[in-house]
Parts: structure tokens; C-alpha cells; sequence
């Protein structure tokens, strides 16, 4: 792996977004902005689930509003992350931090597709009122997704955040 | 003014506080992290109510209704920013306080809370005519359509800062992105 990502660093792609100055902290300017839209989709989907914000719409109306948002948000993270990845690959491969948010977000994208798919259609009711079971996922999902962006950040400071865990110490 | 925030940068610095925040391995990244997340919330929910003033997805929903249940989550995380934001600034403020992204960072917030006083001071006092079902006035779109701008400017400029390292505006030609940025 890291034999892959120090040859992709010597790549005529990865060498111009190294060294263009203004694209890594344009792509990490979406990148967060994007964490705004999908953070806050994801709140106000959970928030709904749980009965604290628009109680009076129903459930597929929240969902038909915020999803969207969550999956074109994600879709820009992935493309602004891929290329963040390809411009700083060992810093990357290098980062426990790296790896286990790619872990997180694979995990909870897998849950939200299998929510949307198996316990949304049984919400079709004006006013579902949620299992005890779905609300704690729904909180599950908003811890997750704040471990994945102290993750993202740890990144840079993978060997003082993790010491000799760090494959980079 | 500028002596006056010149002096309490000092005093920042060379407070307890900046000293444990230079001193602590952990505490930078963690401190970043939840400001990130903060300005991610403060920004998600502007947004919301930005794109139902600009009748995004639709008019259906009341506008007073969309700002309400959402404003104080916005002032609690923008609080949340203040606080994580001082921790970041404190350990070296004499030298953010003279750095370019810095300074616009900080236009931008001033300009991000004038365009939203002139709203919620002017504008926004007619809403019960343009609540619903209607397109709100040309002063409330355009209010809306600033903020997502001017927003998108401050996390721009706030994500600039990290690649100065906190000294000078221009980034050397021969920087080498692949060490750890703060």
C-alpha cells in the first residue's frame, strides 16, 4: 500500500495538485462545506425520527427534502476527498485516523442504505412514531458521522493523536 | 481599535490558556475538530433557511416557521465556534492578528452579520406577507443568496489560515503540502 501511494505521488496528477497553491485548501474549503450539508441533512432527518423537528410534516415529506442533499453532499466529499487523496497519498496510507474514517463512513452509508430501504417504506403513515430501536440508530448515526470529522481532522496529527498506533510514529 | 486588539492578542497569548494549547499534543486537534464541526452546523442550518428564502425546494413551508426551529441551534453552534475559535487564536494571537486570511476571515463574519442584521431589522418585519405560498420579496433573496456567499467565503478564508501557518498571507512557491498543516 504504501509502495502504491509514494508512486502516486510522483504522478504527473498528483505532483500539479501538490503543486497548483490554491487547490488543496479550495478542495478542504467544499470538503467542509459539504460536511455542513450532510451533517446537517443527517441531524434533520435524525432530529425527525426522534420527534423534535417538523413534527407536523410526515417522515417521507422530511426524507424527500433532506436526502437529496445528503447523497449529492456525499457524492461532492467522495470526488474532493479522492482528489485530496491522490495529491497527498502517503500522508494519507500513513494515518490510523485515514483508516478508520474510511471504515466509519463506509459502515454508516451501508446502515443508511438498509434504513432507506427496509424501515423508511414502513413509515408511509402520517405520523410513525418510531421503536425505541430506530431512534437510538438515529443518535448512532449522528455519533458516527461526529467521529468520522474528528477523524478527518486527526489526519493531520495522526502521531500525536495516536502515538505508536500511528503507522506514520 | 487596532492598538486596543493588538493588546488583548498579547494578553491571549501569553495567557495560561495559549500556553496549554502550544504546550498540549492533543488539545489542537480536538479543539479544530469541534470547531470544524460547529461552523458545519452554523453553516447547514443558514443554509436551510438561506434556500427557503430564495423558495428553495418550495414556498410551502412558512418562512417564520423554518427560522424558528432552527435559529437557536444556529446561535448554539455559532457560540460553540466563538469558544473553540479563541482556543485556536489564543496560543499564537499576536501573529493571526496580523495574517491576511485572518483579517478577511473576519470581514466576512462582520459582513455575514450585517447582511443579516439589515434582515432580521428591515426585511424580515413584513414576513407575515410573504410567509408562505408566495415568493418573498427581492430584499429577502437577496439577503439569502449573500449569505450562502458570504459563508462559503468565511470557511474559505478560515481554511486558508491553516496554510499560512498562522505567519504570512503567501504560501512559498516550493511549499511541500505532505507535512501535517495545522
Amino acid at each position: 500500500m504504501l509502495e502504491l501511494a509514494e508512486w502516486l505521488q510522483t504522478t504527473p496528477v498528483s505532483v500539479t495538485i501538490q503543486s497548483v497553491q490554491w487547490v488543496i485548501p479550495l478542495l478542504q474549503s467544499i470538503h467542509i462545506l459539504m460536511i455542513g450539508v450532510v451533517f446537517v441533512s443527517i441531524l434533520m432527518i435524525a432530529l425527525r425520527v426522534l420527534g423534535r423537528v417538523r413534527a407536523d410534516e410526515t417522515f417521507e415529506a422530511v426524507w424527500r427534502r433532506f436526502s437529496p442533499w445528503m447523497w449529492c453532499g456525499l457524492v461532492v466529499m467522495a470526488l474532493t476527498g479522492l482528489v485530496l487523496i491522490v495529491g497527498e497519498p502517503v500522508r494519507e496510507v500513513t494515518a490510523l485516523s485515514f483508516w478508520l474514517k474510511m471504515t466509519l463512513i463506509a459502515a454508516v452509508v451501508i446502515c443508511t442504505i438498509v434504513f432507506a430501504r427496509t424501515v423508511k417504506p414502513a413509515a408511509g403513515a402520517a405520523d410513525p412514531s418510531f421503536s425505541f430501536a430506530t431512534k437510538a440508530a438515529a443518535v448512532a448515526a449522528l455519533v458516527v458521522w461526529i467521529a468520522i470529522v474528528f477523524l478527518g481532522r486527526a489526519i493531520a496529527y495522526d502521531a500525536a493523536v495516536w502515538g505508536s498506533w500511528s503507522p506514520s510514529a | 481599535m487596532a492598538d486596543i486588539v493588538a493588546s488583548i492578542a498579547e494578553i491571549l497569548e501569553s495567557s495560561a490558556v495559549g500556553e496549554w494549547m502550544r504546550m498540549s499534543l492533543r488539545a489542537m486537534p480536538v479543539v479544530e475538530a469541534i470547531h470544524v464541526l460547529s461552523a458545519a452546523v452554523v453553516f447547514g442550518t443558514i443554509l436551510i433557511v438561506d434556500l427557503r428564502l430564495l423558495g428553495v425546494p418550495s414556498t410551502r413551508r412558512a418562512v417564520t416557521r423554518v427560522h424558528e426551529e432552527l435559529v437557536r441551534l444556529t446561535w448554539a453552534a455559532f457560540g460553540v465556534s466563538v469558544v473553540t475559535g479563541l482556543l485556536m487564536f489564543a496560543p499564537n494571537a499576536t501573529t493571526y492578528f496580523r495574517n491576511a486570511a485572518f483579517g478577511f476571515k473576519m470581514l466576512s463574519l462582520l459582513a455575514a452579520g450585517a447582511n443579516m442584521a439589515i434582515f432580521e431589522g428591515r426585511t424580515f418585519r413584513s414576513v407575515t406577507a410573504w410567509d408562505r405560498d408566495v415568493p418573498a420579496p427581492f430584499a429577502a433573496r437577496a439577503a439569502g443568496a449573500l449569505s450562502i456567499l458570504i459563508w462559503g467565503g468565511v470557511i474559505f478564508f478560515a481554511r486558508w489560515i491553516g496554510f499560512t501557518k498562522g505567519y504570512d498571507f503567501a504560501v512559498p512557491d516550493d511549499v511541500n503540502f505532505s507535512f501535517p498543516a495545522q
